[in-house]
């Protein structure tokens, strides 16, 4: 749509984000943060929603770009999102954003060989340390190209995503620094929920929605959140990777991951026997916060290859179901990065049993990561529900929509439908999710994508005059 | 408002009076026009057969917004009920983009129109189905 652009004679000069310019679409999560040109299919850029310091000299320094998660010396891997997805730390937000618009969606600049650093020699303390703006040179081509960029922030209007229990004054300054921070002519801010109902055709949903740092279970009816039916708790994909950590601690012989990067090299080994591989000498340490951050990443590896949900019909903490598990399912085998390599079977439907049952916690997960039985998808679902009317449950059962990363995990859709089949019997109970896992990891992303390339939605943006008569509280007047 | 943006033209809110007042319709079919600007009457007809009418929401090759006079009789025997029934027709099977454009513009339309008595969001067949259709507007209480 929007990327077959008119010549601008046909514009009216008013119109923001008509065709002629492509707006930007920001959708940032506590994992991952995405953004691309609105009218996409898909998010240009997904990257981690983490960032390198660098600490040791005299002044910190921070480092965007997935690239510069490396191992190195003085190195802390921060986040600029909180464990409740929505942005606090507005004085890296922004840069962070720009990093990534700059050089993920916008083309590579030009610059002068002598500058673009190809050819210059590699010096050990320059790993990753190359930043924008760094070269002194005022080479004529380098500062083209940026005055370029700016006007290309300055012309494109800005849509975000927000968590439905996003505060009024992040929404405030989403829009502060939009239009004084980046001079976007125009800016518009979505729930998810609300997004992900449109683009699956259902603007009343039920929205199950199971991202890294939360799950969330929302009602949408017309399009609007109903405030109250609003839940959340920590049982994402990070709580699932605290019981992948809990399952090796526990494991017999305790299954201690070594990381990608401490490995040399591995020689494969039979499964269940000691790994052989020589390990990384780096030489300096490596801080708490990388290795967290790396650890994760093989937590991931995991849950995307061996865990499962156990599709019922009986819960998995019902006795003999266990046995069943063990005997009548297929085994993954998983190898670490060191080679080693271990047989799992009925423990990869244990660790995402706690989701649906409290109960079923591993026993030595640890205490900041426990869940509470009020806080299992089922429950969220539940009060969800009882938080709308009567009659709009039916409705909302019938057109459960699910997404988020985490619901990609296989079984989960089947198990979600015994236990709505068993908490609500005698409604009709449907689940819709995008069969695409692309919509169902970037479901919100895509939704702003194709209602910001809509060419009517330039009657919807808070342009910039809007913004400077009303000042910031527009956006609570007009984003409802 | 919408959230998209697009409007519905007068043109929608005079043929559903026409159903409403006059009984002139049965049924009318709006759309979004070709230009993605408005949401326009596709189709308005006196035809009572209902399989007619879903054939038709069937055949339309992707969402599509619907007003159907929907008459029941009552299972007490207490007679018949009219019912001005909304149907938000997006078919599973429809792209992402038609959805997001209908689901995020079907408010501007329903707000326009004075005097729906019940609304069905429709996704597949089943949905269009006449018993479904009659127990949803009836709240089970068809005979």
């Amino acid at each position: 749509m929007a990327a077959h652009n008119l010549t601008s004679t046909v514009q009216p000069s008013d119109v923001y984000g008509g065709d002629e310019v492509q707006a930007f679409v920001l959708d940032p999560g506590y994992y991952f943060t995405r953004a691309g040109f609105a009218g996409e299919d898909a998010p240009k850029a997904v990257q981690p929603s983490f960032y390198a310091r660098i600490n040791g000299a005299d002044q910190p320094k921070d480092i965007y770009g997935e690239q510069y998660l490396i191992p190195r010396e003085n190195l802390e891997v921060r986040n600029y999102m909180t464990k409740d997805s929505i942005v606090e730390d507005w004085d890296t937000a922004p840069k962070f954003w720009e990093s990534l618009i700059r050089n993920q969606l916008l083309p590579p600049r030009q610059v002068a060989p002598k500058q673009n650093g190809l050819n210059d020699i590699p010096r050990e303390d320059q790993e990753g340390d190359v930043e924008m703006g760094d070269s002194n040179g005022a080479d004529k081509t380098g500062d083209t190209a940026e005055d370029e960029e700016l006007k290309l922030f300055e012309e494109s209007p800005l849509l975000m995503t927000e968590a439905p229990w996003n505060t009024t004054k992040n929404r405030e300054k989403s829009i502060e620094m939009a239009m004084e921070g980046w001079g976007c002519p125009a800016f518009w801010i979505s729930r998810t929920p609300t997004l992900v109902s449109f683009a699956a055709g259902k603007p009343t949903a039920l929205i199950i929605d199971v991202g890294a740092a939360n799950a969330s279970v929302v009602a949408v009816h017309d399009g609007h959140v109903l405030k109250r039916s609003i839940q959340k708790s920590p049982v994402g994909g990070l709580w699932l990777s605290q019981q992948v950590q809990a399952l090796w601690e526990g494991n017999d012989p305790k299954v201690e991951p070594v990381p990608f990067f401490m490995v040399e090299n591995k020689a494969p080994v039979d499964a269940g026997a000691p790994a052989q591989y020589t390990a990384r000498k780096l030489g300096f340490d490596i801080s708490e916060t990388f290795r967290a951050y790396e650890d994760e990443r093989l937590r991931t590896e995991f849950k995307e290859s061996v865990v499962e949900v156990w599709r019922g019909p009986t819960r998995f903490m019902m006795p003999g179901t266990e046995e069943i598990a063990r005997n009548q399912t297929p085994g993954r085998v998983f190898e670490f990065p060191d080679g080693s390599n271990h047989m799992w079977r009925e423990t990869r439907y244990r660790v995402a049993e706690g989701m649906w049952d409290d109960t079923a916690q591993l026993p030595n997960t640890p205490d900041e990561w426990k869940i509470s039985a009020e806080q299992t998808l089922s429950s969220l679902i539940r009060n969800c529900l009882s938080g709308v009317d009567v009659d709009l449950r039916p409705n909302l059962l019938g057109n459960v929509v699910v997404t988020g990363a985490s619901t990609l995990i296989n079984g989960f859709n089947d198990r979600l439908n015994i236990e709505l089949t068993q908490m609500f019997p005698g409604l009709k109970i449907r689940i819709h999710s995008a069969g695409l896992s692309s919509e169902r990891r970037f479901g919100a992303w895509v939704g702003g994508s194709i209602l910001s390339s809509l060419g009517t939605f330039h009657q919807m943006w808070i342009s910039r005059k809007e913004y400077e008569e009303n000042g910031v509280n527009i956006v609570e007047k007009r984003c409802k | 408002m919408s959230q998209s943006g697009v409007s519905p033209t007068p043109e929608c809110v005079d043929e559903f009076n026409k159903l409403k007042l006059n009984r002139e319709h049965k049924y009318i079919i709006f759309k979004v026009s070709d230009d993605k600007k408005s949401i326009v009457v596709e189709d308005a007809s006196a035809e009572k057969d209902w399989e007619v009418f879903s054939g038709k929401l069937r055949d339309a090759g992707g969402p599509r917004y619907a007003v159907y006079d929907v008459e029941y009789s009552l299972s007490s025997g207490e007679g018949t009920r009219n019912k001005i029934t909304f149907i938000a027709w997006s078919p599973d099977d429809a792209g992402i983009r038609p959805k997001m454009l209908y689901a995020s513009s079907k408010d501007a339309l329903k707000s326009s129109l004075n005097g729906i008595g019940a609304e069905i969001q429709a996704n597949d067949e089943d949905d269009i189905e006449w018993s479904s259709v009659v127990g949803k507007v009836s709240k089970g209480l068809a005979g």
